[in-house]
Order: structure tokens, then C-alpha cells, then sequence
């Protein structure tokens, strides 16, 4: 257990540097998709087998795939060239008046030529505002872990079963649990799915309903916009499709 | 021995980074990448805590296969409203994508006064 959790928590503090650090949206998907599985070795490590798969399924299988399209889509360049005119954008302006011209040019002109040995070539330069607020953020976060009470820090011995009928855990042993099907083990998926559909069931039709508003929400905006105003029509999408 | 403050550390440093990620980066769709670490973030110590929970079974009331169980579905509402968002923020982006022809956060500046 504690051996896969710190693997897990290497892995997943590597895969958070990788995702805000790199350049390329490209490598920073790949952080983001490492740091998410490295979060399901977490969940098994805290025997919640269920959520490990859940995880994997939903983050690293729907999600990643779903930002990779996006970024083909997209320019995969971040950070500074965006190919925008630089008077355009909001930070651009806010450059303009903090920093001096001679200073900015002097700064461009030392990118301009980056050394192709240099590995630190792919990072992003560090924000130090934003750098200021995370670290105060985590300090304030560490600081109420630290207030944790004694009798939540500690990890006890998980109850041999649940039972199922019951819902209280059952004071049975190991092989009592194994041999009676009534008895549910913690964290597998018929202990997730009772609570589920006997505890919250609301919320389950609930999220579902959110789930199809969304989908609804994602083809409105992502559909190519028509120039006519009625309804979504075919002659306005092959005149479209003509001009491109 | 494995203690819930160094799990709750993990998950207070991947929710910083993602804030580090949101405020320092101008691309979309890096912001909401950024976005998805921080909810895992919450989720680790949603997991982490229904753990906790579950370990104190001395017949205390919510120590039931639901109360011990209902940090992991909150775990599961989280992510599926994730995925939601994610498939909307995704949708806006493209949007903006073509009308501005870039994924800079500066250029959806439209309701700039």
C-alpha cells in the first residue's frame, strides 16, 4: 500500500511539472494524462478499486482523447507566439506600460536565438505572480492539514465486510465475509453501486440529466455557425462547405 | 505507515500546481487542463478521507456501507460533472478557435469595456 502510493505520488508530481512547464500542449497533455493515472494507483493504494478504474476510464481514456482532438484542431504552440498582433491582447498592453521598450527588445532579442543544447529551451518561462499565489495557496493548505485532529489522521483497519442488507459493517471474519455472498467488501464495485442506487439516487439521474445537457450544449457550440437564422439548414451548410 | 496528511499533502500540491497552471498560462485549453488537476486534486481527498471514515467502524452512526462509501461517489459525481465541463469548455474553445483564429485567452476579449 505505501509502496504504490509513493510511486503514484512521484509520478504524479513529475507528470504536474510536465503539464505546467512544457511548451508544447502537446507534451503537456501527456503530463496531465501521467499525473491522472499516477491518481488512480493513489485510489488503489486507498482501497477504492473502483474509482482506480473509474479514473482510467473516464480521465484517461475520454478526456485525454478528447483534448488531444481539440489540440489538433487548435495550434499546439503556447505562450508567448500565438501568431496575434501583440497590441491585440490585454497582456500586451500591461507590458507595455510596466516594462520599458528597451528592456522588452533587449528581452526578445536573447530568445530569439536560444541555445539548442539549453534543455530548459522547452519550458515556459516561471510566472512569478503566479508562482507567489500557488505557493501561498499550498503554505495555507499544509498549514490546515497540520490542524488535522488525531483521531482522522491515521488510516485503521477496514471492517472485514459490509453487509449488504443491513448497512452496517458486520463483525465477521475473513473467511465468513469470503463465503457469504450478502457481505461486501470495501470499496468493491457492489458496495459503489448499493451506495449509489440506495443512498443517492437523486444525484445519480440528476448528473445524468447534466451529462445530456452537456453533450446537447457541446454539439450547439462546437457546429459550424450558419449564416442563415432559421432552423439549422441544409443549404446554408453546403454553401459553407463550398466556399472552404 | 501511511498517514492521510501526506496523501492530503499530494492532493494540496496538485491542486496548487493547477492553480500555478491556470494563472500562468494564455492557452485554452492549457487553462483547462490546468482545471482537470485541480479537480483531481479534490477527488484524492474525497477518496482519502472516505478511507479515514471508513476505518472508524465502532458502531458510530454513518459508519455504514453508505456513509463509508459516499466520499468514492461524490468521487464519481465530480468526475462525470468534469467530463461535462470538459465537453463544453472543449465546444467553446473551437468556437473561439474559429471565429479568432487563435487559442489565446486574451482574445476573447469582446465584452472588454
Amino acid at each position: 500500500m505505501e509502496f504504490l502510493f509513493f510511486i503514484s505520488a512521484i509520478v504524479a508530481i513529475a507528470g504536474t511539472f510536465l503539464l505546467v512547464a512544457h511548451k508544447h500542449a502537446i507534451y503537456s497533455l501527456l503530463g496531465l494524462l501521467l499525473a491522472l493515472t499516477a491518481s488512480a494507483g493513489v485510489f488503489l493504494a486507498l482501497d477504492a478499486p473502483f474509482i482506480a478504474v473509474s479514473q482510467i476510464l473516464i480521465y484517461a481514456g475520454a478526456l485525454a482523447v478528447m483534448f488531444l482532438f481539440v489540440l489538433m484542431f487548435t495550434d499546439t504552440r503556447t505562450g508567448e507566439d500565438t501568431g496575434l498582433p501583440k497590441a491585440v491582447t490585454a497582456r500586451a498592453t500591461f507590458d507595455e506600460a510596466l516594462l520599458r521598450p528597451k528592456k522588452r527588445k533587449k528581452k526578445k532579442d536573447k530568445d530569439k536565438e536560444p541555445s539548442k543544447l539549453n534543455p530548459l529551451r522547452f519550458l515556459v518561462p516561471i510566472n512569478p505572480m503566479a508562482l507567489v499565489i500557488s505557493l501561498c495557496l499550498l503554505v495555507c493548505a499544509t498549514f490546515a492539514i497540520g490542524q488535522l485532529p488525531d483521531d482522522l489522521s491515521r488510516f485503521d483497519n477496514l471492517p472485514n465486510a459490509y453487509d449488504g442488507t443491513l448497512m452496517t459493517p458486520a463483525s465477521v471474519t475473513p473467511e465468513e465475509a469470503a463465503a457469504n455472498q450478502n457481505y461486501l467488501e470495501f470499496g468493491s464495485t457492489e458496495a459503489v453501486s448499493r451506495t449509489i442506487f440506495e443512498g443517492f439516487p437523486l444525484a445519480f439521474e440528476v448528473v445524468s440529466l447534466l451529462i445530456f445537457a452537456a453533450l446537447l450544449g457541446a454539439v450547439l457550440l462546437a457546429r459550424r455557425h450558419l449564416a442563415g437564422t432559421g432552423m439549422p439548414g441544409t443549404q446554408d451548410v453546403g454553401k459553407e462547405s463550398e466556399h472552404a | 505507515m501511511l498517514e492521510p496528511k501526506i496523501v492530503l499533502f499530494l492532493a494540496a500540491f496538485l491542486f496548487s500546481a493547477g492553480v500555478y497552471g491556470v494563472l500562468s498560462r494564455r492557452h485554452l485549453i492549457m487553462l483547462l487542463m490546468s482545471l482537470e488537476l485541480m479537480l483531481n486534486a479534490v477527488n484524492i481527498v474525497l477518496v482519502t478521507f472516505s478511507r479515514v471514515w471508513a476505518g472508524r467502524w465502532s458502531g458510530a452512526e454513518g459508519t455504514g456501507l453508505i456513509g463509508a462509501h459516499s466520499g468514492q461517489f461524490f468521487t464519481l459525481m465530480v468526475m462525470a460533472v468534469a467530463a461535462a465541463e470538459v465537453g463544453i469548455g472543449l465546444a467553446i474553445i473551437v468556437a473561439i478557435y474559429r471565429r479568432k483564429h487563435t487559442a489565446d485567452a486574451d482574445a476573447a476579449a469582446d465584452l472588454k469595456g
